[in-house]
């Protein structure tokens, strides 16, 4: 309740301020009806303020001169110089208990009711001392005269409080003032930008670094304050809000007590504007739909005074006020039975929502569960306006709610419009900024798990398992494009306030941070596709990207159904991405590396000597298996043994090269994407230390091979020598393990053909190929059979094998 | 009529603005480009922390820049709370207006009548006074084309 006595307090001290010459000009001219006019204006408003007070002694002198001012104006009576005396005296002394409330002091007793009498049409003017003369004065005798019956004293009390009024000094200026001043404080620091760098040229001069430095403090004082000036205290807004609650809740029959917190938070004027309509629109929901009727909440075992509770805090550049109300919550099966009805949502979508997700349904477009209209809620303007007018300022809403329990809205708004963080990007050699707010993730195009891909001329990225369409920033704005592949792009993911998302694939990324809007000409903003501009740091303007607009242009905003789906098949990617295991060790060129732990089939250690170092790959034979080898120093291998990481993607192999291995490690920290190294996907933090993660995708496209025979097929021979020494020899080329000893499973058999008819004269069953050879080099008739010494015959047949036998 | 005017030439016109209206006269910096804007919006550059709209004057009447040499300095107006810089063909000097703006009959031309506000005498001759209004806002071909 303090702020609305603070509110009270200063309202009526601005009323007398302003009419303190009405006062004087209607004691020239008691007849003067508009001075009487705004006179009794002024008595009328105080005495309807005290009544949410407890002021009786206030109302009672306001009351009466309100009442012999109502004469005056109906004509009943004829203002006086006596009348105007006494009225003069009673807002005298308004003035006085104005103050002495301020200063939390008791006004000295009694005194009023001489006032009051002195209003009578009777009174007699001199005989009270109450004689023509300047209205304080006046009272100054009046005063003195009863305060011998009263309380002889407490004269010097009942003058104005010395230690009173504390209060800020404060002055009105325009706004363009303000403004001009600003932008003189950002030229200020623009030009100290300038000189730091022609100082950093120089080099190092202790007598101007000195001052220098004094100044950038100066100056970074000077600009906070300045910003600060900009600022209003959020009590303004709130001010009106109790009377906003009182009003509705006497309309609907209701009883709802306000409780206002944090008023004291600065918020910039314009912003302060922005968000009025917003948290009205909230309370009158509240009150209308949230609010139960007295009766109501008495058979809930509630008390009969509902409480709503605002709140303002400031956290940052943020500020976050939580409109909370005790009502009967929002019920989220009506809400979702709503969206299903309407076609929000489709019901099979309804089972996989969670009770926050139905809840935020309320801000979608054409939503309102209330089944009666009523007057104070009215139809149309639903919360999905309040939701757009906030994010049209950067901000966001939202609700959680327990049934029966309450309900409780959460907005967060931006300290300022004029400053927003923003991400600079580059494109066709062009910079331009985004606002900081959209942006949800920066990938490097090549990563594997972007997988960068056109349908139609649509570009597509996937992101997380959904696909996302992708915009190619140099071709919204028409540039030429750049000698660029398309993996080299960097994408940053942009997250619409609509909750849309898609990408944005830019040549290069520079630095973010704060930066300060300035507005375009008119015929730049015509284009549609730029909120404004920035200076950076050296002094160049850019302009800052109209992210919505540009979304807008190419359709990327989606209806509301499409977008719940959406955020469905987001977050179940999100779970299933949480663990995410890396092998973490370190490479010859001492570089810390990870690579993620489903690509590592196991680790190996191969003698320096294995590494067949002739080709432009290296290759490493691993049983039996010739595999291609990365990850090698440059020069001469330090080590006489290496130890490998054995990788495959399923069905490619291949060797990676460390010098120490640590251990598989969970990737908990957020991967930054990297750009400086094609085989990098990006770098994370592990403990701590920075940790290079590499891009899988590239390593297999790039050297990927599948292993020739991974597990090699068996081949049995016929028992002689002629076969070890000649045979051997080939078929184990060809890649086949020779089968020795009987109990061995071949996978393939070759005989000698006479053996072979042989054996299947004698019933032999042969559930495998068999390569029959024969002795002479034509064969004698159309029967399967190879030479022995027809070296292609041979491979072909037991590659036909290979491949009858890989069947099975 | 002793108004002080800056001249300058503009499309091989001798053109003058009224000197309240010019709030500076800059050597241009670095321009940065706008992409997808009118042709006339050479970009924007930067004066000290402002930015300005950089307006390619003889764009902005439909002529073909490339026909005249081009200033390396700007005209700085502001317009409606916005400032601009005109680029012109070159800036020439200040001199004081010896009549009030008139138009002659059969008017200046398609191209300067929309954006003449009428002749004025000046101690070098006659001179085209601009409206800076309808100079800013670029010929309607443009802004078709845009």
């Amino acid at each position: 309740m303090d702020d609305l006595l603070t509110d009270f307090i200063a309202e009526t001290r601005e009323m007398l301020e302003a009419s303190e010459g009405e006062i004087v000009a209607w004691e020239a001219d008691p007849a003067d009806r508009a001075r009487l006019d705004t006179i009794f204006r002024f008595v009328h408003t105080v005495k309807g303020n005290c009544g949410f007070f407890d002021f009786p002694r206030l109302a009672g002198l306001s009351h009466a001169a309100e009442d012999a001012l109502a004469d005056c104006r109906a004509g009943r009576r004829e203002p006086d110089s006596t009348l105007v005396s006494a009225v003069l005296a009673i807002i005298d002394r308004i003035a006085l208990m104005v103050d002495a409330i301020e200063t939390g002091e008791e006004y000295t007793e009694g005194g009023d009711d001489a006032l009051i009498a002195a209003l009578e049409p009777g009174a007699a003017p001199a005989d009270n001392a109450l004689g023509h003369g300047p209205a304080s004065a006046m009272f100054e005798k009046f005063e003195d005269t009863q305060g011998t019956d009263d309380a002889e004293a407490d004269s010097p009390t009942a003058k104005k409080p010395d230690n009173a009024i504390a209060a800020q000094r404060s002055i009105r200026l325009p706004v363009d003032l303000l403004d001009r001043v600003m932008s003189g404080v950002s030229d200020m620091v623009l030009a100290r930008n300038d000189l730091a760098h022609r100082l950093r040229q120089a080099g190092t001069q202790p007598t101007i670094d000195g001052p220098f430095e004094r100044l950038t403090t100066i100056l970074a004082d000077v600009r906070d304050a300045i910003t600060r000036m900009r600022m209003q205290r959020i009590e303004t807004l709130f001010s009106a809000l109790p009377r906003l609650v009182r009003d509705l809740s006497a309309d609907l029959g209701k009883q709802v007590m306000i409780d206002l917190e944090g008023g004291d938070v600065e918020l910039d004027r314009e912003m302060i504007e922005t968000i009025r309509d917003p948290i009205t629109h909230i309370i009158r929901n509240a009150i209308d739909h949230g609010m139960e009727t007295p009766s109501d909440r008495l058979a809930d075992g509630k008390r009969e005074i509902g409480l709503m509770s605002i709140a303002a805090r400031q956290s940052g550049n943020t500020i976050s006020i939580v409109v909370s109300d005790d009502g009967r919550g929002i019920d989220t099966d009506r809400v979702a039975d709503k969206a299903v009805s309407t076609g929000l949502i489709q019901p099979s979508q309804r089972d996989q929502m969670s009770r926050e997700d139905i809840l935020q349904l309320i801000f979608e477009p054409g939503f309102s569960t209330a089944d009666e209209v009523s007057s104070v809620s009215g139809r149309g303007v639903g919360l999905d306006v309040v939701r757009q007018n906030l994010e049209r300022v950067g901000g966001t809403i939202k609700v959680t709610s327990k049934l029966g329990v309450g309900t409780l809205f959460t907005l967060q708004i931006p300290l300022t419009l004029s400053i927003i963080a923003g991400l600079t990007v580059e494109v066709s050699k062009q910079r331009f900024t985004i606002p900081q707010s959209y942006v949800e993730e920066i990938v490097f195009s090549s990563s594997k798990s972007l997988d960068f891909t056109r349908v139609g001329e649509t570009a597509l990225v996937t992101f997380r398992g959904t696909r996302v369409p992708c915009l190619l920033l140099g071709e919204v704005l028409g540039l030429p494009a750049e000698d660029i592949s398309e993996d080299e792009y960097r994408i940053v993911l942009l997250r619409l306030a609509s909750g849309d998302l898609f990408a944005l694939a830019v040549d290069g990324l520079h630095a973010h941070g704060d930066v300060v809007v300035k507005p375009l000409a008119p015929a730049i903003m015509k284009s549609g596709l730029y909120a404004g501009s920035t200076l950076l740091d050296d002094g160049q303007p850019v302009l800052l990207l109209d992210v919505t607009e540009v979304a807008e242009r190419y359709g990327l905003v989606s209806d509301a159904r499409n977008r719940m789906l959406k955020t469905y098949e987001g977050d179940v990617a999100d779970v299933a991405e949480k663990n995410d295991l890396a092998m973490l060790f370190t490479d010859f060129a001492g570089r810390r590396s990870a690579i993620r732990l489903e690509l590592v089939q196991r680790i190996e250690t191969t003698p320096v000597s294995a590494i067949d170092l002739s080709a432009p790959t290296p290759r490493v034979v691993i049983d039996g298996a010739i595999l291609p080898l990365v990850g090698l120093p440059g020069g001469p291998i330090p080590t006489e043994k290496v130890r490998l990481l054995r990788l495959t993607d399923g069905s490619c192999e291949l060797l990676h090269a460390v010098r120490d291995l640590d251990d598989a490690v969970e990737l908990v920290d957020k991967l930054k994407p990297a750009s400086d190294d094609p085989l990098v996907e990006a770098v994370t933090l592990v403990d701590g230390q920075p940790v290079a993660l590499i891009d899988g995708h590239e390593l297999f496209a790039r050297y990927g091979e599948v292993p020739e025979a991974a597990s090699k097929p068996v081949c049995r021979l016929p028992d002689n020598d002629w076969a070890r020494t000649i045979l051997g020899p080939l078929v184990a080329s060809a890649g086949y393990t020779i089968a020795k000893g009987a109990d061995t499973v071949e996978d393939v058999a070759i005989w000698f053909d006479e053996e072979y008819e042989a054996a299947v004269a004698s019933d032999m069953q042969f559930d495998i190929p068999v390569i029959r050879l024969r002795n002479v080099p034509h064969a004698l008739d159309s029967s399967d059979t190879v030479y022995r010494y027809d070296r292609e015959g041979l491979v072909d047949a037991l590659r036909q094998a290979r491949s009858a036998g890989g069947k099975n | 009529m002793q108004d002080l005017l800056v001249m300058s030439q503009i499309a091989g016109r001798r053109c003058a603005l009224h000197a309240h209206d010019v709030n500076s006269v800059i050597e241009i910096g670095t321009i940065t480009p706008v992409p997808r804007a009118p042709d006339f919006i050479s970009g924007i550059t930067a004066m000290r922390s402002q930015a300005l709209t950089v307006i390619d004057c003889r764009c902005a009447l439909g002529f073909d820049p490339d026909r005249w040499s081009l200033d390396h300095r700007a005209i700085v107006v502001n317009v409606q709370g916005h400032s601009y810089a005109l680029r012109v063909d070159s800036i020439e000097d200040i001199t004081t207006g010896s009549s009030e703006p008139d138009q002659i009959l059969g008017g200046f031309g398609p191209e300067w009548s929309r954006i003449a506000t009428g002749m004025i005498e000046t101690r070098d001759g006659p001179a085209l006074l601009l409206n800076l209004a309808m100079l800013i806002e670029g010929s309607e071909t443009f802004d078709a084309a845009a």
